[in-house]
């Protein structure tokens, strides 16, 4: 077998001998390969190593591999010390401090060998352990203060933490004084309940959370012993967590320790690997073990490892691209329409994924008209589209599907999904009067940067202004926090309203500092009663109003999260200074959790996904291509419809649906088009069109389409079945398009659908084309086209007009086969789905 | 429409007493879980019929009578004896004092919820709001029993394993489980001649034989290329499922039958009074019959807060009365008791003082709830109220312990961690204890 460094030098190409090198290799697993073959260089992590005289540290060392992956070979080097009395190995990734100074690490693989510079400082002075800095973090990786166990409300036969120690007071209070004490024996450490329980010397019902002996067993007998203190003077907060390796990419098998480093407010580095919790976002791409060992399966694609450490966390970034890569020029000549296509097309030359095929011009026309206006395009539109020679065509739809007015209802209901609050809790015209500033917001296309400002600025009567419902819905602060921080910044606060966020730097102090620029707003009128709320409120914004932290008591000054503390005149409404904050191209939350929102209509899910998710857990699946998007959003004066053209024109967006070789398993980067069912008043609208029978919805004008329907309450079993979102629910939540039993019978069964084919109204499709004296070829091909936005295959045509009678004046005979073909593609794949 | 005196009662504090923060956590104490269910499994699977008096029915007019009560509490019903000696029910439901071998009545539910909204959501799920609700509200915060039945069951056989008649209850929802949790809502009166199931049978006017020529043509249409491959997540599949599933459900003898009421006996439909309530209690025996899991029965109207006397005077209390004994004798007569779960009850109980309109409000501090089949006992009273009954004062039981019990019955384990949309773990039932007199 040639080495691959030889092979490089035989072809002299970089592209091509990866791709050969790995093609020539029995197994690409790394387990089969010798760990010191084609190794480029060694790496030594964390580039400054944490090392306390006395006590041990760890280290990785990464060998760089010729074909571009790196691998994890810290358990074969061989490892040295310039000066062991200083610094000694001490095991696979461990080196020991033994005297202050400093020393040089050495590994050694094969031929190759690296060496850092170490420092070996002096442990803090001889301060006792502490319960903040020493005490937490091992109850918080022992799990003691989980949700489930100590943490619950009521704590857990009599023993209560705080989840995630978000109170480290009452914390400490309950171990150290509560059951009268019982829990702490200080003149016996080693017999205190709180280890006699985790160790499970007497019975815990939670099993053995450590070992007698165990680091984390030592340090708890160390802090009874050594008094108990609550904190030390002066002792130093966490300020930040650092993972190592911070991005890797991984050959199928392999595996991957991690370091965790912690930064304390003084400047002191601290190795928390042991009290680090870790969590991958993706387990079957990799897992990861209690004590932060990545193992990557054997599946393709890209993850992410969160390691938290006292309401910090890091990441590790896993990139696990395919067995062979495909060679680079099979992605220079894919041809690239915009930023998307380019951006996209690196991301898959990373990952090993080819785009599929473009989808056909019918595809297009279909699958465009569902997502910009969600309506199918009529047979006569479909027909001259496809008989328009000129290149440009898909352009010039995309400018007639941008135009038309359809487009402000779809989006308009997109946005009552999620601002839209129950009439029977808020009162029928404060809805109603939401529902049409939403419409008419799409329709005159607003920014969508000034569409949220007058959201969050909102003041004045709920029967006067739209808006105002929102704030009658969610009445406090808090809950306005929860709601706007998902909605408008793309992020999930609403843990961090009880607790620290389990995945997520947010902490309560973040939460309620959000939370406080809406303590000045206050209702006036009728509040919320029964039965039906009638009444009416206004807001206004008062110098009285403040809102205190539920643990500390403190009084919060607004705050963005991640931001810099507000400056806010005397009497001025603080929302005016959120609104700055949140709406300034800087802002590094709201382009992009807007702009996904917009890319998931025309994708069926968000780069980002689910769309208001954004967390280092869930990083984008490309996020050159986020960053691009949101930029391009902030270009584009944060114009919905713009943005929407730039996604319409890109190549990406016109890919079919069909997957290649490559890309079957891949359901997060768009290298094909994902199928995605009609949603409920598309699929109202649709029958509706197509069978050329309107529905009546009871208290709307005649001729009202499903789309433009103002509360759940208009009964529609069809919108029923397909899941429109019940206002009644608490969460502004996306929709589930996931297929159910009820929407099959419903299309199957139902007298709706029944009644329209059966409709003898003159303008009925089915009545039309059952009196015409049309070829049954003809009434095929239209049928075809009002349901796929495409004419039938020569074989489908033959099935169908089969159908026919063969007398022609067989009226109900040819009746019946108009219905029961069009009952047929109603009731198929190929309409349902949007692909 | 009537003042609601108890309309605003609650703080926000209340419901974080109740045990809000506690939602929050992690599956670390495997330990604790699946104890009670683990007995229950094995068992033929229990299906439920949920009888829902929206409004809160007065538990001194039904269940729990005060005789010795001053006559503005007793109020002007005398009672019934039962089947059990000593003890006594209201002159209102004679007809269920005559079956009482059949199920128990737990006399001593409670919560601290007077509003409506409020007060059917914490029933209907086992979680309180997290906010006050007003008394108009329909909220879900939580998934209801029956979207969870759903969730874990799954469609069997192409029956929606949750249905609701003739309407959702205001917490009915499957709220983060899903949409395709939802009930399968089958509106109208089954009392009248042209009543038909919608959806589950063929459309009016289709022969079967139009049906399976009309499968065929669908089967040669629908030619979209399927993604098999499981990596796909091609929605395309399942949706070839419930097809699949659908058509297997109307071309099924025996579950057509069964969604056409009118092929019951006249004499067994009379036993459950010929009213649109009565023949519901009829389709909910025939629908849990062919497997639907679970069946509510939506009844709204049992807000009384006038003249309460005439009211229980009136046709509903005789439509409960007879429908509701005639669903149990029969569910006996058949054998089907021991595998359906019935329940009957409302959001609350009402207010011990006959008010000056002669009604009674909203009282959640006590209420009677009606429990059999199942393995539940008969001839049972759990609990018990104070002597003029304004308090649960012996066994007291929470929603929470209602919903445990429920979910165990089931087979369902009640303290199972879901994942809200938003992520979060939130605990099936959050700290229910199993109401034991159901489990001997």
């Amino acid at each position: 077998m040639k080495s691959a460094i030889q092979t490089l030098l035989l072809s002299g190409l970089a592209a091509l001998p990866v791709w050969q090198v790995r093609a020539s290799e029995a197994a690409p697993d790394a387990g089969k390969r010798a760990v010191t073959e084609d190794v480029g260089s060694l790496v030594i992590e964390p580039p400054v190593l944490a090392v306390e005289a006395g006590h041990p540290a760890s280290f990785l060392v990464t060998a760089r591999r010729l074909d571009g992956f790196e691998t994890d070979v810290t358990a074969s080097v061989a490892v040295g010390s310039s000066d062991t009395g200083k610094l000694n190995p001490a095991g696979a990734g461990v080196v020991r401090g033994i005297a202050v100074g400093t020393a040089s690490l050495t590994v050694r693989l094969g031929n190759h060998q690296t060496e850092l510079p170490v420092q070996i400082t002096a442990p803090p002075s001889d301060a006792p352990v502490s319960f903040v800095r020493d005490v937490l973090p091992v109850l918080g990786k022992a799990g003691c203060n989980a949700g489930a166990c100590h943490a619950k409300a009521d704590g857990q036969n009599g023993f209560r933490l705080t989840v995630f120690s978000f109170d480290p007071k009452s914390d400490y209070q309950n171990i150290v004084e509560g059951a009268r004490g019982r829990r702490i024996f200080p003149s016996d450490p080693e017999e205190s309940l709180l280890l006699l329980k985790a160790t499970q010397t007497v019975p815990h019902e939670g099993g053995v959370r450590f070992e007698r002996g165990s680091d984390a067993w030592r340090t708890l007998t160390a802090w009874i012993g050594g008094g108990m203190a609550y904190q030390n003077k002066d002792e130093p907060a966490v300020a930040a967590i650092s993972v190592f390796p911070q991005e890797r990419r991984y050959r199928k098998g392999a595996s991957q320790r991690l370091v965790v480093h912690a930064r304390y407010a003084d400047g002191s580095v601290r190795d928390v690997t042991a009290l680090s919790k870790f969590e991958s976002n993706d387990k079957q791409i990799a897992t990861v073990s209690e004590d932060g060992k990545i193992t990557v399966d054997h599946l393709g694609g890209q993850a992410v490892v969160v390691a938290r450490f006292m309401g910090m966390v890091g990441d590790s970034k896993v990139m696990v691209p395919a067995d062979r890569p495909l060679p680079e020029e099979r992605y220079q000549s894919l041809p690239a329409n915009n930023f998307i296509d380019t951006l996209a097309w690196n991301r898959f030359q990373q990952l090993g994924l080819f785009p599929s095929e473009p989808c056909t011009d019918a595809e297009f026309l279909r699958r465009a008209s569902l997502d910009t206006l969600g309506l199918l395009p009529k047979p006569e539109e479909v027909r001259s589209f496809l008989a328009d020679t000129d290149p440009e065509k898909r352009v010039k739809a995309i400018e007639r599907l941008l135009a038309h007015p359809a487009w402000a209802d779809l989006w308009a209901t997109k946005w009552a999904d999620l601002l839209r609050p129950n009439p029977d809790r808020v009162g029928v015209k404060g809805v109603y009067l939401l529902d049409q500033w939403l419409r008419e917001s799409f329709r005159e296309n607003k920014p969508w940067n000034q569409f949220v400002r007058e959201i969050l600025l909102t003041q004045g009567n709920t029967h006067r202004y739209g808006p105002a419902v929102v704030y009658r819905d969610r009445r406090e602060p808090a809950e306005l926090t929860t709601m706007f921080s998902q909605l408008f910044l793309g992020t999930r606060l609403e843990c961090a309203k009880c607790h620290h966020h389990p995945n997520e730097k947010w902490s309560q102090e973040d939460f309620y500092r959000l939370a406080a620029y809406f303590a000045p707003l206050h209702p006036k009128g009728g509040g919320i009663s029964a039965p039906i709320s009638g009444g009416n409120e206004t807001f206004f914004v008062s110098a009285v109003g403040s809102l205190k932290h539920p643990v500390t008591g403190e009084v919060m000054k607004p705050q963005p999260p991640d931001g810099p503390q507000a400056s806010i005149k005397e009497g001025e409404d603080p929302r005016l200074a959120l609104a700055d904050w949140m709406l300034d191209p800087e802002n590094p939350f709201f382009a992009r959790a807007m702009a996904n929102r917009i890319w998931a209509q025309f994708f069926g899910k968000g780069i980002v996904d689910p769309v208001d998710d954004f967390r280092l857990s869930n990083p984008p699946s490309n996020p050159a291509l986020m960053d691009a998007l949101a930029a391009e959003f902030i270009r584009l004066n944060y114009d919905g419809k713009a943005l929407a053209r730039t996604i319409l024109q890109s190549r990406l967006y016109q890919l079919g649906s069909e997957p290649n070789e490559t890309n079957t398993a891949d359901t997060r980067n768009f290298s094909r088009s994902y199928r995605r069912r009609m949603a409920a008043e598309v699929m109202a609208d649709a029958v509706a069109d197509i069978t050329q029978v309107p529905t009546k919805y009871p208290g709307m004008p005649v001729g009202s389409r499903a789309m433009t329907s103002w509360t759940y309450k208009v009964d529609s079993r069809t919108m029923d079945a397909f899941g429109r979102p019940n206002s009644s629910s608490d969460c502004p939540c996306e929709r589930n398009l996931a297929p159910a039993i009820g929407q099959a019978l419903h299309l199957m069964n139902s007298d709706v659908l029944q009644t329209k084919l059966a409709s003898t109204e003159p303008q009925a499709r089915v009545q039309r084309l059952a009196a015409e004296n049309a070829a049954p070829p003809e009434v095929v091909a239209e049928l075809y086209l009002a349901c796929y936005g495409r004419p039938p295959a020569a074989d489908e045509l033959a099935v169908a007009a089969g159908r026919f009678p063969a007398d022609p004046k067989d009226a109900a005979g040819r009746r019946q086969a108009v219905e029961d073909i069009l009952w047929s593609l109603i009731n198929s794949a190929e309409f349902v789905f949007n692909h | 429409m009537a003042v609601h005196l108890n309309c605003d009662g609650s703080s926000r504090r209340d419901f974080l007493q109740l045990g809000l923060g506690g939602l929050v956590g992690f599956g670390l104490c495997d330990l604790l879980r699946l104890r009670a269910v683990a007995a229950e499994t094995g068992k033929k699977p229990v299906n439920c019929i949920m009888i829902w008096l929206d409004g809160g029915p007065s538990h001194f007019e039904t269940f729990d009578p005060k005789p010795d009560a001053p006559s503005d509490i007793r109020g002007t019903f005398p009672t019934v004896a039962t089947k059990v000696p000593g003890v006594h029910f209201s002159e209102p439901v004679t007809k269920l004092a005559g079956v009482f071998d059949k199920f128990t009545v737990v006399r001593s539910i409670c919560h601290r919820d007077p509003n409506h909204g409020g007060g059917n959501h914490y029933m209907m799920t086992g979680a309180p709001t997290p906010v006050p609700v007003g008394c108009g509200a329909f909220v879900t915060f939580h998934p209801s029993m029956g979207s969870m039945v759903s969730y874990s069951r799954g469609v069997q056989g192409g029956l929606p394993p949750y249905m609701a008649m003739p309407s959702n209850t205001r917490s009915g929802g499957p709220n983060f489980l899903g949409g395709q949790h939802a009930p399968f809502i089958i509106p109208g009166g089954p009392n009248s001649e042209h009543f038909r199931v919608n959806d589950v049978v063929l459309p009016a006017g289709i022969a079967e034989g139009r049906v399976s020529s009309r499968r065929d043509l669908r089967a040669a249409l629908d030619r979209m290329k399927r993604g098999t491959d499981k990596m796909m997540e091609d929605p395309a599949v399942e949706f070839d499922r419930f097809y699949e599933q659908g058509f297997d459900l109307v071309s099924s003898a025996r579950a057509q039958e069964a969604f056409d009421i009118s092929r019951e006996d006249a004499k067994v439909r009379e036993r459950y009074g010929r009213n649109d309530m009565g023949q519901r209690f009829l389709l909910a025996r025939r629908l849990v019959e062919v497997g639907v899991s679970w069946v509510t029965v939506n009844w709204g109207g049992w807000d009384h807060h006038e003249n309460i006397a005439t009211a229980y005077k009136g046709d509903a209390l005789k439509t409960l009365d007879q429908g509701v004994s005639a669903l149990l004798t029969d569910l006996d007569e058949r054998g089907l008791l021991d595998s359906t779960l019935v329940l009957l009850l409302g959001e609350f109980g009402r207010t011990p003082k006959i008010n000056e309109k002669g009604g009674r409000d909203h009282w959640p501090n006590a209420m009677s709830v009606l429990m059999a089949g199942a393995g539940i006992p008969g001839g049972q009273i759990v609990g018990a109220t104070d002597v003029k009954g304004y308090y649960a004062s012996n066994n007291v039981y929470r929603p929470e312990d209602f919903a445990a019990s429920i979910y165990t019955k089931m087979g369902i384990d009640p303290r199972q961690h879901l994942e809200t949309t938003a992520g979060r773990p939130v605990q099936l039932v959050n700290d229910g204890r199993l109401i034991k007199e159901l489990f001997v």
